[in-house]
């Protein structure tokens, strides 16, 4: 597994659109693809992580990190951002994760059942309705705003590492240890959640601290996601499917496996999509969704038939 | 002798006559006057006589109209058509995107000008429903300008001046372009960051760019605007990064690490052309090219 | 004393009435403590209440100790409860289901040691499930279920056992091998059991002591032929029954409606 990640990012660093020999000289594959390839790899571990979590927290094996609302949240807070014509190189990155820090709340406030309890159900439907909702808001502004550009906006959002930067590296690397490590601590109580609230309870899970942690968490590292790279469908929801079926379902395993996979498939589809169609470019989650998925039919086929 | 009842339906079939007869559509009336052209939807659109009232939905037809001298006749146009200047006078219609069918009637129009466009189509049909003449003209190419000048001018009865900017814009379009020499620079054109999108080939931007004698980086692309890599654009090291703004202030993303890679912006190399004259083709197709030609001249000169 | 419930009122949130009023509970060492009652008469309620949701009267406590004082991890070693439903979302074999069961008693960072797969083994082999130690659980029927999931319960080396509805929806057969499991794990060992049952009929034959719900209320608590005589039970379960002896313990018959 390990070799494969390594393998995927020494291909991220060869290939690319522009042959390796007309680089040599200049400073492209240090200050763009190494950092690139870096990005890909804890964007992409971060989401099927926060993906893994999540799917053990809401109890459906559907979840999605983007079901949460969050990536409506950062569309709209992008949205707002080119609209008022905010100023600054980081301005779209840090109003999409604000916008997804709002939808967070929202949610939250709304799956508090009263007594400090979060609902797994309404947090899925209060994720649907904040993204709607978001979503919404965000074609209202771009439909009443003058700037043609705002429409140029959505194609942010489909999902790229273009701000790929050692930079935007070294915050992303600051950043994600601390939501990581605390879905990482929360291991063992996620392997009991599957059993319910209450069997969880009686075999020593705190249910209600372990899922606002984890709830909290997963979301932190979807918000940064989304805001640095827009929004890479499909790796939060099959990787961790594909570590169960590959490693089973104690999270001591598959949180750690769900972070190198979901790491290179990112890598391996964004040096395909910068690749297939050189000098174009294609979206990041076009490729991600083409080569997971018949990945996991694959790993799904061998698993019926034994 | 006929009964009460008789004579009331005679009377009820000479008047719903008389309104048929009044109500029939203008083609239906004598030729004389008949006013023709086949638009770019393949349609003949007529008109009775030369269109006294019309309605732009497109600033390059406004701007065409002014320049062939079919201005005083323009009762509507876009919030995008601010030229010439006295394009602002007209009463705006909306933004056209996609065209408000109830504003554009309120002026009473007798000619809609629209360019031909999926939404564009669906709204010509509805005007015509309304009794409204419309025309769907292509403006995606240097090329598209001369027919569509010379359509206009028959259309609002100015032919003559119609005739003369055909010609004139035909033969920019015949020009060939500035052979590449030592001194030509490449360019880059880029329309947006993130994710970087950039011009090609199939654009007006880069038909500009060939007459000016400059070499757009991504020529190479045929379709008129793309998504590529910041090392493509890098790896193909243009020296000037032309960007379509109104005013000549530095990208927020130029102070980006990422672009930095990128030479022409390290070097603060950037063009600023504004969108009134580069974003749209128009009948100052030949005054862009001498501006865009003495731009790069000064560009990277002026901090 | 293991478990001892003390007056214990209850009502749930938002709810009308208490679920629980007044109930009292002593369980010892080695004894098969089975609770009865209709639907709806708190039994459930009872099992949540040992286990640490707050009475608004009266006090739970664990080997002396109040129950809010334990933490759940140290409560999850001392007790264990196989509830009336789980879910079951993602497939799992038999054996994995089981360690979940030693995970109050691994370290946050360690890993399952050779004395936690040992233990597992041994819970699986006490409930007769050696066997299907390596089965997926969707392929399980519901007495093999059943077993598994008392294992899992086993495995945390409990000293109170508490089961809540256990043999619903069991066939003659493996109920009456789950009354015999249990009845054997009381007596080999010194594990205090709780079994929350409708079964009356064999509780009455398995249990040492009963205690009979309704309507929240303690009715009466005891050996079984002092709880379960025919007017308690007609007043209770409102329904004519008759009593018979069996192997010593009543047993109850209900009787049909008089036709007019």
């Amino acid at each position: 597994m390990v070799a494969l990640a390594i393998g995927a990012a020494t291909t991220a660093l060869l290939l690319g659109p522009v042959p390796l020999a007309d680089l040599r000289g200049t400073g492209i594959v240090w200050d763009l693809r190494a950092p690139r390839a870096v990005l890909g790899f804890l964007v992409g571990g971060s989401l099927a992580v926060a993906g893994a979590g999540l799917q053990a927290l809401v109890r459906n094996p559907l979840a999605d990190p983007f079901l949460l609302g969050l990536s409506g949240g950062a569309a709209l807070g992008a949205v707002v951002a080119i609209a008022f014509d905010v100023a600054g190189a980081w301005a779209l990155p840090l109003a999409a994760f604000a916008g997804a820090l709002v939808a967070l709340v929202l949610v939250y406030r709304m799956a508090l059942a009263g007594g400090g309890a979060l609902d797994p159900r309404i947090l899925l439907l209060g994720g649907v309705a904040v993204g709607a909702f978001a979503a919404a808001v965000t074609t209202a502004i771009v439909s009443l705003a003058e700037a043609t550009e705002l429409r140029n906006a959505f194609l942010w959002l489909w999902g790229g590492l273009a701000t790929a930067s050692w930079d935007t590296v070294l915050v992303v690397a600051i950043y994600v240890p601390l939501p990581l490590a605390v879905i990482a601590a929360a291991a063992r109580p996620l392997d009991l959640l599957v059993l319910g609230d209450e069997p969880a309870g009686y075999l020593g899970a705190d249910v209600e601290r372990v899922r606002r942690r984890v709830y909290v968490a997963a979301s932190l590292l979807t918000a940064a996601a989304v805001a640095v790279s827009g929004v890479i469908g499909f790796i939060g929801l099959i990787v961790p499917h594909i570590g169960r079926l590959v490693w089973g379902h104690r999270h001591r395993a598959l949180l750690p496996a769900s972070f190198v996979g979901g790491g290179t498939l990112l890598v391996l589809a964004d040096t395909v999509a910068r690749t297939i169609v050189a000098p174009r470019e294609l979206p990041v989650g076009i490729v991600t969704a083409l080569i997971g998925v018949p990945l996991f039919v694959l790993l799904l086929r061998r698993w019926t038939i034994t | 002798m006929r009964s009460a009842v008789a004579q009331a339906h005679l009377a009820g079939l000479v008047f719903a006559l008389a309104l048929a007869g009044a109500c029939r559509p203008a083609a239906d009336r004598s030729p004389a006057g008949l006013v023709t052209v086949t638009d770019d939807a393949g349609r003949a659109v007529t008109l009775d006589t030369a269109a006294r009232r019309v309605v732009s939905l497109l600033p390059s037809f406004t701007e065409l109209l002014f320049a062939i001298g079919a201005g005083d006749r323009l009762v509507g146009r876009t919030t995008w058509c601010d030229w010439p200047p006295e394009a602002r006078r007209i009463q705006s219609v909306g933004d056209g995107l996609p065209p408000n069918i109830e504003a554009v009637a309120a002026r009473r129009p007798d000619l809609v000008v629209l360019y031909r466009s999926g939404p564009n189509v669906t709204a010509a049909e509805q005007l015509e429903r309304l009794g409204i003449a419309t025309a769907l003209f292509d403006l995606n190419q240097l090329e598209d300008l001369g027919p569509a000048a010379r359509r206009l001018g028959v259309l609002t009865g100015r032919i003559a001046s119609g005739d003369a900017l055909a010609r004139v814009l035909d033969s920019v379009v015949a020009q060939r372009p500035q052979p590449l020499g030592p001194t030509s620079q490449s360019l880059v054109f880029v329309v947006w960051d993130n994710p970087p999108i950039v011009i090609g080939a199939g654009s007006y931007l880069d038909r500009l760019a060939a007459l000016a004698g400059a070499r757009n980086v991504f020529h190479d692309i045929p379709t008129p605007s793309a998504q590529v890599s910041i090392e493509t654009i890098a790896a193909r090291d243009p020296d000037v990064v032309a960007l379509l703004s109104d005013t000549a202030a530095r990208p927020a993303w130029a102070g980006r690490r990422e672009w930095r890679a990128v030479r022409a912006v390290r070097d603060g190399r950037f063009l600023y052309l504004p969108g009134t004259l580069f974003g749209r083709p128009g009948p100052r197709a030949a005054a862009a090219v001498r501006e865009l030609r003495r731009r790069l001249a000064v560009v990277g000169t002026v901090p | 004393m293991i478990l001892r419930l003390v007056d214990v009122t209850f009502r749930y949130p938002g709810a009308r009435d208490d679920a629980l009023a007044g109930v009292s509970l002593n369980v010892a060492p080695g004894e098969f403590y089975a609770v009865l009652g209709p639907n709806g008469s708190g039994k459930t309620t009872l099992i949540r209440v040992a286990l640490g949701a707050a009475a608004r009267v009266g006090s739970a406590e664990i080997l002396g100790r109040p129950v809010g004082a334990w933490s759940r991890r140290e409560l999850a070693r001392l007790v264990a409860v196989v509830a009336q439903r789980e879910d079951n979302l993602f497939p799992q074999r038999v054996r994995e289901t089981v360690l979940l069961g030693r995970y109050p008693h691994l370290s946050l960072w360690g890993g399952a040691r050779a004395a936690d797969r040992a233990a597992v083994d041994r819970a699986l082999a006490v409930c007769d499930a050696g066997h299907l130690a390596d089965r997926w659980i969707w392929s399980l029927s519901g007495g093999e279920y059943q077993r598994v999931r008392v294992a899992r319960a086993l495995a945390q080396e409990p000293r109170l056992l508490m089961l809540d509805e256990p043999g619903v929806s069991l066939d003659v057969r493996h109920e009456m091998e789950l009354f015999e499991l249990v009845r054997g794990l009381v007596d080999r060992s010194e594990l205090a059991v709780v079994m929350v049952t409708h079964h009356t009929n064999l509780a009455a034959r398995f249990a040492d002591r009963v205690l009979l719900l309704a309507g929240g209320r303690a009715v009466a608590g005891g050996a079984p032929q002092d709880v379960l005589t025919r007017a308690t039970v007609e007043r209770v379960f409102a329904w004519p029954v008759a009593l018979q002896q069996f192997d010593g313990r009543p047993q109850i018959v209900p009787l049909r409606q008089s036709r007019s």
